[in-house]
């Protein structure tokens, strides 16, 4: 083997980086220039639309990246998984709630699970939390009610995850063996110095320099998260500002199709789940309410990153089904919801 | 192997000596710091958030400001021990703390957009299409307990939309203060004072307005108070209340320009 998977998946990502940051430009530059309107407002009304979304997210970016960076130093995940009931329905649930304890968010909750499995935690448990916790935790909570307030998003967004990530889970609780489902270095003990097994705890720092290493960490992950951020929300400025009103409407009208569409942009932008009820905010005069809720139920459990990271940790066969179960369910349920329901 | 590559990757910065990505980040968390303190000090928060959110603002402040401080001791403790920055272990994924130059320079943008480019709150050119106040949220017929001198386009567009019938507002006094909008179907006669209202941020910017008779030329987007009342008129095809000024003055941009649902 000549790749190794960390170097692969380095490079991927910053191929996949450059890749969005070249035709963002394109994009922009095709539409500034194709559109009649005087560049230098086009460009004051996208910095405004950009910066709105970055001034009013990143607060609850910051706070997430403290919360993770003080859980990596404070808190064990074997302290919650002591609590865990052993049998799949019981433990099921908890595993969907277990992220208002142990709030992560996508980015986080991969490595956390890795420890979890490693502690012998049942595995639908681990599956079901590993989908569950970016949007169920507190954090997320916070933010969705900032941009949609307490209504018909929020509970549908709490509850759609509960359901799928609850019915993966149990898929798995069922039809599974962990030996069939992780990748080798995830079931074996820890191999000092390996970076893509778990590694040894170390020992419980104490509180000043515990504090001081929560920050460097919280500092390492804003860099990594807000860079996401930031080109999830450049995006989103571009184009309400220069794609017209009417090719949106034609996009975003088809029950089905503008929830394909929301459900690509996810997975595509990768942007955290602390942030990206911000973006869909973007898309709710222009999208059906069944696509803004697979957007923002469907991203936080896949998206690249994820699914770059569930491939350290599971076999391809299983990234295969986390990627596709929970596909089939947000689509489903935001074509029903388009169907059905008047958000 | 992995490993040796890891350490590789880690060790890159501190291989010249001046580990500029550090700096750099340091640099740029005090400057993203400064920039809300700035946004925070000079009142332009309101043209990008819903004043109701700007205390998330002052945490964003404290907290870059914290990161940047950490950062700052931490390039000073590297130079000091020169080669061996790190007495813990980082047991976390390992593309944390080696980044890309790309991704430095993804974080700059918000920093580069907000000093380069002057902070404006969307105005007439931001208004897309026909301006549409149907969905506009809240408790609508809260609208009628204020009086009508004291409305502002906001509670007049929930008025208009809540009235059994709109020519019951006709004659009503009318003191609004909004931006000049005109479409392009519009007559050379009449224009729409309008707002943009947000209830987040500026993603969610809906723009509504009243329509107004005024034979004199007004320079687009401009800020205007116009006072008056409502009379029977014709608005794009539609027999509808219009503003009948008695006196169209320009103003300063007000200190929250946009109103929140």
């Amino acid at each position: 083997m000549t790749e190794s998977p960390v170097g692969l998946r380095i490079f991927a990502r910053r191929t996949l980086l450059l890749a969005a940051v070249l035709i963002l430009a394109g994009l922009v530059l095709a539409a500034v220039l194709l559109s009649t309107d005087n560049p230098v407002v086009l460009l004051s009304i996208f910095s405004t639309r950009f910066l709105g979304i970055f001034i009013e997210a990143v607060p609850f970016l910051l706070l997430g990246t403290l919360v993770s960076g003080l859980l990596e130093v404070f808190v064990r995940p074997e302290d919650i998984a002591r609590y865990v009931p052993r049998r799949a329905l019981p433990a099921t649930l908890v595993g969907t709630l277990m992220g208002f304890a142990f709030p992560v968010c996508e980015c986080g909750v991969v490595p956390v699970v890795r420890r979890l499995f490693h502690k012998g935690l049942p595995m639908s448990v681990g599956v079901t939390f590993l989908l569950a916790a970016p949007v169920m935790n507190p954090i997320v909570l916070a933010s969705t009610i900032a941009a949609f307030g307490f209504g018909p998003v929020l509970i549908g967004r709490f509850v759609i995850t509960l359901v799928v990530a609850g019915g993966v889970g149990l898929v798995f609780a069922f039809g599974a063996r962990p030996q069939e489902i992780l990748q080798p270095q995830s079931l074996m003990p820890v191999m000092g110095g390996g970076t893509d097994v778990c590694p040894t705890p170390a020992p419980r720092p104490g509180l000043w320099s515990g504090f001081h290493q929560a920050f460097e960490h919280a500092i390492d992950e804003f860099f990594e998260m807000g860079r996401d951020l930031i080109i999830g929300s450049l995006l989103a400025a571009a184009m309400q500002t220069l794609i017209s009103q009417e090719v949106l409407l034609a996009l975003g009208r088809g029950p089905v199709v503008s929830v394909l569409v929301m459900q690509v942009l996810a997975f595509v932008l990768s942007v955290c789940s602390t942030v990206d009820a911000f973006l869909a905010l973007a898309f709710v005069g222009t999208f059906t309410g069944g696509s803004i809720l697979a957007f923002l139920t469907f991203g936080p459990m896949v998206d690249i990153k994820s699914t770059l990271m569930f491939l350290g940790v599971f076999k391809r066969k299983t990234v295969l089904y986390l990627i596709l179960l929970p596909l089939l369910m947000t689509l489903l349920i935001g074509i029903w919801t388009n169907l059905n329901v008047n958000l | 192997m992995e490993a040796a590559e890891h350490l590789h990757e880690h060790d890159h910065n501190h291989e010249h000596g001046v580990p500029v990505q550090e700096i750099l980040k340091t640099a740029l968390l005090i400057g993203l710091g400064l920039y809300f303190v700035v946004l925070i000090a000079t009142g332009s928060l309101t043209n990008y958030i819903n004043v109701r959110f700007s205390w998330l603002s002052y945490v964003a402040a404290l907290i870059f400001l914290l990161l940047g401080a950490t950062s700052a001791v931490r390039l000073m403790q590297s130079r000091r021990h020169d080669h061996h920055p790190h007495e813990h272990q980082h047991d976390h994924d390992p593309e944390h703390g080696s980044i890309s130059w790309a991704a430095l320079a993804v974080i700059a943008v918000p920093l580069v957009l907000g000093t380069l480019i002057p902070s404006r709150p969307l105005g007439a050119a931001a208004v897309d299409s026909e301006l549409s106040a149907n969905n506009i949220g809240g408790d609508v017929t809260a609208a009628f307990n204020i009086p009508p001198e004291q409305r502002n386009i906001l509670d007049w567009v929930r008025a208009l939309n809540a009235a059994e019938d709109p020519a019951t507002l006709n004659g009503q006094t009318v003191d609004v203060v909004g931006f000049v909008y005109r479409g392009e179907a519009y007559t050379s006669d009449q224009f729409l004072v309008a707002r943009f209202t947000i209830s987040c941020c500026v993603a969610d910017a809906v723009a509504i307005g009243l329509p107004v008779a005024w034979p004199e030329d007004l320079p687009l987007d401009a800020w205007v108070r116009v006072r008056g009342q409502f009379v029977p008129g014709d608005f794009q095809g539609e027999t509808r209340p219009v503003i009948q000024p008695t006196r169209v003055e320009l103003v300063e941009q007000p200190e929250h320009p946009y109103l929140y649902p």
